[in-house]
């Protein structure tokens, strides 16, 4: 007997009664959900409400003085026809491209020749990670007296002898776009070196042993083990790098503004420009629509791929 | 019961929340109005003043209101270009600054026609604003005849160079365009860049100074007033003649003219490298002391004397917010920023170069600024300049027209097509 009812004494407990389980949900502790709702509030006061009002403002002409006066697709229309937004586009499509592709190789290059622990290497991660760390104004400041034209790099081009290349760098319109990249990049590639070398330590070394054991070389080992290491790293470097690139605005307002001729011109500074120097702040905010749906399709798209081949 | 107490503060959080966004979209799109800031405390006064030497003299004039006893003012100084963008956000806001530093005019009208800025004909019909110059008081009606701008002083813009560099090089001042452009060669022939422009980085507007005298030397000051308030072409003959004229001098211009701004060009003229630049006097808050006394300036020379004689004099001063909840303590300020005291305040504390408004205020009684006046006084009319005889909103595509043109010359067919369908589009915005 005492074999009999000893398991119903050891019984799991019976499930509560329906109508205890029922009211489960409720029991969430209001800080958690506190927690949840007070950053939902700030984000739909602060980004969501705003987000809306760009919307509507895009079917407007609005001067930011008299009252918006709805136009529908009208600057959308525009857009299609106006030079300066194809300029604009082009060069948004060259930044991403240079400016994400020099910033991914060489982010990638200084992670690879830094990632050994070696004497003095903390030294060199530090160097590359400290253009980060300043301002991106003060930055272009800094690149502006390099690029003057009785500046350090045209002073730099006559002692060597190189008088020829002296250039007006940021007031040429063939070399503005280019001159004001490289400050850009030069801030971009410690930021993505310590991505790289985050996804980078997190490697196994058995990998590379398992990979030397079979005789391969260190390209292989690098074609066949680190790159497909690192494919949760790209991901999120290919998000970073087209954001910033798409966001791309500071460096270049503080160096060229877009000019000359609008030849160094980016979505970004074109709408800034559009919405708040010629005070057309409906067709501003179009721009505005097109850059976000520009970063998010570019990403999203991605981002779909990038689970279709985990799946 | 412990639920009770999050949902209630959830519940105001909430109506916390849409009453924020309730407000946020006022401050967004709507010009609604508002009462503003309470009739107590010290007028708010913005100023775009932001130079160290005029930033001193603006705090030297707050301080002399406040001891003269009858209000105070609070200075709020902000970065010139902040202050110009965020200018309309100022003046639609339901909290705005009770009194703005600005401009006359085109650009002070443009404000007055949406009801934004406060009447002042009260402090018009004050002792000392009865006495200003009719022109002045033209200046500050708005097109309704409400006066809406009190002005406090003036500058002038000519071609300015160093003395003893002219005196070095054996170079004179020209007096006819032939005499000019005979200038450069010599000039030139010396190694020196003629003219010196600074029209790159963030001043790439000093550019249109050149567009403005061309214009008003070759087509005449109301044709150039026309102009700029959307009245002729910008791709019209009369225009194309000012470029023409523009192109015979566009070599003697420093190669480094869009690449450095005004302040670093005025670098380049005191050092000798350039001989000239057409600038306002407000490039002498740059200049050493002990240079100061080096500069002299020429009239931008006559092309076409039948044309009658027409300088640039861009007026500075004060307009107030129509949504001010101080009406008269702003009154009261704006009576007194137009006396002859607080303009010698100002003139003394700054790099001392403006002229004062008021016909019995003392300017600083320096050379160059006795004849500064009296180019003024000879010119049959006056201009403000680009901007401030077209609209804010126009400046930047003149920029990119100009500097495109300085770079490429050849192209001013298309450039002017451009210019003018951009102009268009921000007329019609």
């Amino acid at each position: 007997m005492a074999v009999l009812t000893a398991p119903e004494r050891t019984s799991p407990a019976p499930p509560p009664p329906r109508g205890r389980r029922a009211r489960g949900p409720r029991r969430t502790p209001p800080l958690v959900l506190a927690f949840l709702l007070v950053p939902l509030l700030a984000e739909a006061v602060w980004v969501f409400w705003p987000a809306l009002q760009g919307l509507y403002l895009a079917l407007t002409n609005w001067d930011g003085v008299s009252a918006p006066e709805f136009v529908g697709l009208g600057n959308f229309r525009e857009m299609a026809h106006d030079e300066v937004f194809r300029t604009a586009a082009v060069d948004t499509v060259l930044w991403l491209v240079l400016f994400g592709g020099l910033s991914a190789l060489l982010g990638l290059g200084a992670a690879l020749l830094l990632q050994q622990e070696r004497r003095g290497v903390g030294f060199y991660r530090a160097a590359l990670f400290l253009p980060v760390v300043f301002s991106l104004v003060a930055t272009a400041l800094v690149w502006q007296a390099i690029y003057q034209p009785d500046g350090v790099l045209n002073q730099l081009l006559e002692s060597v002898g190189l008088d020829s290349l002296r250039h007006a760098w940021l007031a040429d319109q063939d070399t503005a776009l280019y001159a004001v990249i490289v400050p850009a990049l030069w801030r971009q590639v410690g930021y993505v070196m310590v991505l790289y070398l985050a996804g980078l330590k997190g490697i196994d070394p058995a990998l590379y042993e398992a990979a030397k054991v079979d005789g391969a070389g260190p390209w292989q080992r690098f074609r066949y083990v680190t790159l497909p290491q690192l494919r949760g790293v790209n991901a999120v470097v290919l998000s970073v790098i087209i954001i910033d690139s798409l966001r791309s605005f500071d460096v270049v307002w503080s160096l060229t503004r877009g000019g000359p001729y609008h030849s160094s011109e980016l979505l970004s500074t074109y709408m800034y420009s559009t919405a708040f120097q010629s005070l057309r702040l409906g067709y501003g905010s179009a721009l505005a629509v097109v850059i976000f749906v520009l970063a998010f399709g570019v990403i999203a798209s991605y981002l779909v791929r990038a689970f279709r081949e985990a799946d | 019961m412990t639920n009770q107490h999050p949902s209630r503060r959830l519940l105001l959080a909430g109506l916390g929340a849409a009453g924020t966004t309730a407000l946020l979209s006022g401050c967004v799109t709507a010009s609604s109005s508002g009462k503003g800031s309470s009739g107590g405390g010290a007028v708010t006064l913005q100023s775009n003043l932001s130079a160290p030497q005029a930033k001193a003299a603006m705090e030297d004039l707050a301080a002399a209101y406040a001891k003269q006893g009858s209000g105070r003012a609070s200075l709020n100084t902000v970065a010139a270009e902040t202050f110009r963008t965020q200018l309309p956000t100022y003046l639609t806001s339901a909290n705005p600054p009770d009194v703005l530093t600005w401009y006359p005019g085109s650009v002070a009208d443009a404000y007055a026609k949406k009801n934004l800025l406060l009447d002042l004909s009260d402090v018009w019909a004050s002792p000392d604003l009865k006495r200003y110059s009719t022109a002045l008081n033209k200046l500050c009606t708005a097109a309704s005849g409400k006066k809406v701008f009190v002005p406090t002083t003036y500058y002038w813009w000519g071609m300015f160079y160093r003395k003893s560099n002219f005196a070095k090089w054996g170079v004179s001042e020209p007096k006819s365009w032939d005499d000019f452009l005979d200038l450069c060669d010599k000039l030139k022939a010396k190694g020196v860049a003629p003219i010196g422009l600074g029209a790159g980085g963030n001043t790439t507007w000093v550019a249109s100074a050149w567009f403005d005298y061309l214009n008003i030397r070759i087509n005449g000051a109301p044709y150039h007033r026309e102009l700029l308030a959307g009245k002729h072409r910008f791709d019209d003959p009369e225009v194309h003649k000012v470029f023409d004229r523009w192109q015979e001098v566009l070599p003697y211009f420093d190669p480094n003219g869009t690449a450095v701004a005004f302040q670093d060009a005025s670098t380049a003229l005191l050092n000798g490298r350039s001989g000239m630049m057409l600038i306002g006097t407000f490039f002498a808050d740059a200049v050493p002391k002990n240079a100061l006394d080096d500069i002299d300036f020429f009239r931008f020379p006559v092309i076409d004397p039948k044309v009658p004689l027409a300088e640039e004099a861009p007026t500075d001063g004060y307009f107030a917010s129509a949504r001010t909840g101080r009406r008269d303590k702003v009154f009261d300020l704006l009576r007194y920023l137009a006396t002859a005291e607080a303009q010698e305040i100002y003139i003394k504390g700054s790099s001392g170069t403006a002229l004062p408004c008021h016909p019995d205020a003392k300017d600083s009684g320096t050379p160059l600024v006795k004849k500064g006046r009296k180019h003024i006084e000879e010119a049959a009319e006056i201009t403000q300049f680009f901007n401030r005889d077209s609209s804010d909103a126009l400046q930047p595509a003149t920029d990119t027209a100009l500097t495109k043109f300085i770079a490429k010359p050849k192209s001013v067919g298309s450039i002017l097509t451009t210019w003018q369908r951009d102009a268009e589009q921000i007329w019609r915005a």
